[in-house]
């Protein structure tokens, strides 16, 4: 938080708690990205494996379930890879939509903040 | 956490401002009057501010606690869902009779095949060098029960990492404005006998 120059602004409890849902939601944001990281990642693993599927000859693929690799015929394994497939890109909208919203929220504690605080208060990235 | 500050702060005079602890972690105080908050203390700005930092890597240290805390959880959980998803692999090979053929780790970059015949039962490691055979539902229910007992911690610890991060900006921001009433009065101190002379 930076230190102003002794101004005399007040700081009254909802200006605290609006610094505080600020942080909150600036942490939250940072946590969602990480997250979305990983799903899409995840989604490309995916679409590498449907790909090298549908290059291969075999008729058992051996599918990673735990631990183990266990014997699974093509087809199901399509079909599990579809499935995982929808899972990961569900997610990936829900956690895309709450970035949204998060950053929508940031954005209006900003201006509520800068219109009180003006230059006593830094509310961006270092 | 045991308060090391001489001075125990009975809050009396801040308006309904927050919760005053949360699962051990202290709550920080808002200061409505940098002035009266002084008084109330007894000190000086400089131990004010020492007293506030000492606060604030106390709680830094509690946070340190607290992710490794969620890391830990965050990896047990992925691990469950692996063990759910081969139970009920094994429960859904149940039925057709044939084996099921799994490659399996038996060193680092060493695999072997294994033909799982069809069974009623598992067994689960619960830890502690134990592990104990249970049917296939029985698992499948304990493990959906740890599952959930995971994600409910997570939850909570999520909740606590929350409280304990508004701790710190409530006493990150009274340090500054500690900082800024003092340097204000010093200014003020300044000015006037700068006129008379």
């Amino acid at each position: 938080m930076q230190q102003g120059g002794g101004s005399e602004t007040e700081v009254t409890w909802e200006d605290q708690q609006n610094i505080n849902k600020f942080g909150r939601l600036n942490n939250r944001f940072h946590e969602l990205e990480v997250e979305i990281k990983v799903a899409k990642e995840s989604n490309e693993n995916l679409e590498d494996a449907s790909n090298e599927l549908i290059l291969t000859d075999e008729d058992v693929v051996r599918f990673q379930i735990g631990e183990v690799f266990a014997h699974v015929s093509k087809d199901e394994v399509e079909a599990r890879i579809e499935q995982m497939k929808e899972v990961t890109t569900k997610n990936l909208e829900k956690l895309e939509e709450e970035k949204d919203s998060v950053v929508a929220q940031m954005a209006e504690l900003k201006k509520i903040l800068y219109g009180k605080f003006n230059d006593s208060i830094n509310l961006e990235e270092d | 956490m045991a308060s090391s500050s001489a001075t125990t702060i009975a809050s009396p005079s801040s308006s309904g401002s927050g919760i005053t602890e949360r699962r051990g972690i202290p709550g920080a105080q808002f200061v409505e009057d940098v002035q009266t908050y002084l008084n109330q203390l007894g000190l000086d700005v400089t131990s004010a501010l020492a007293v506030l930092q000492e606060r604030l890597q106390q709680y830094k240290l509690v946070e340190m606690k607290l992710l490794a805390q969620q890391r830990d959880l965050q990896a047990k959980i992925p691990d469950i869902e692996k063990c759910l998803d081969v139970v009920a692999t094994l429960q859904a090979k149940k039925g057709t009779g044939e084996a099921l053929v799994a490659d399996f780790e038996v060193a680092e970059g060493i695999y072997s095949r294994a033909s799982i015949e069809d069974s009623d039962s598992v067994c689960l490691w619960l830890g502690a060098n134990v592990m104990l055979e249970y049917s296939c539902e029985e698992a499948t229910a304990l493990l959906q029960k740890n599952l959930d007992n995971a994600k409910a911690s997570l939850e909570v610890l999520v909740a606590d990492l929350q409280f304990l991060r508004d701790q710190v900006t409530i006493t990150q921001v009274t340090i500054a404005r500690v900082f800024n009433w003092d340097v204000h009065q010093r200014r003020m101190r300044l000015s006037p006998a700068v006129k008379d002379s």
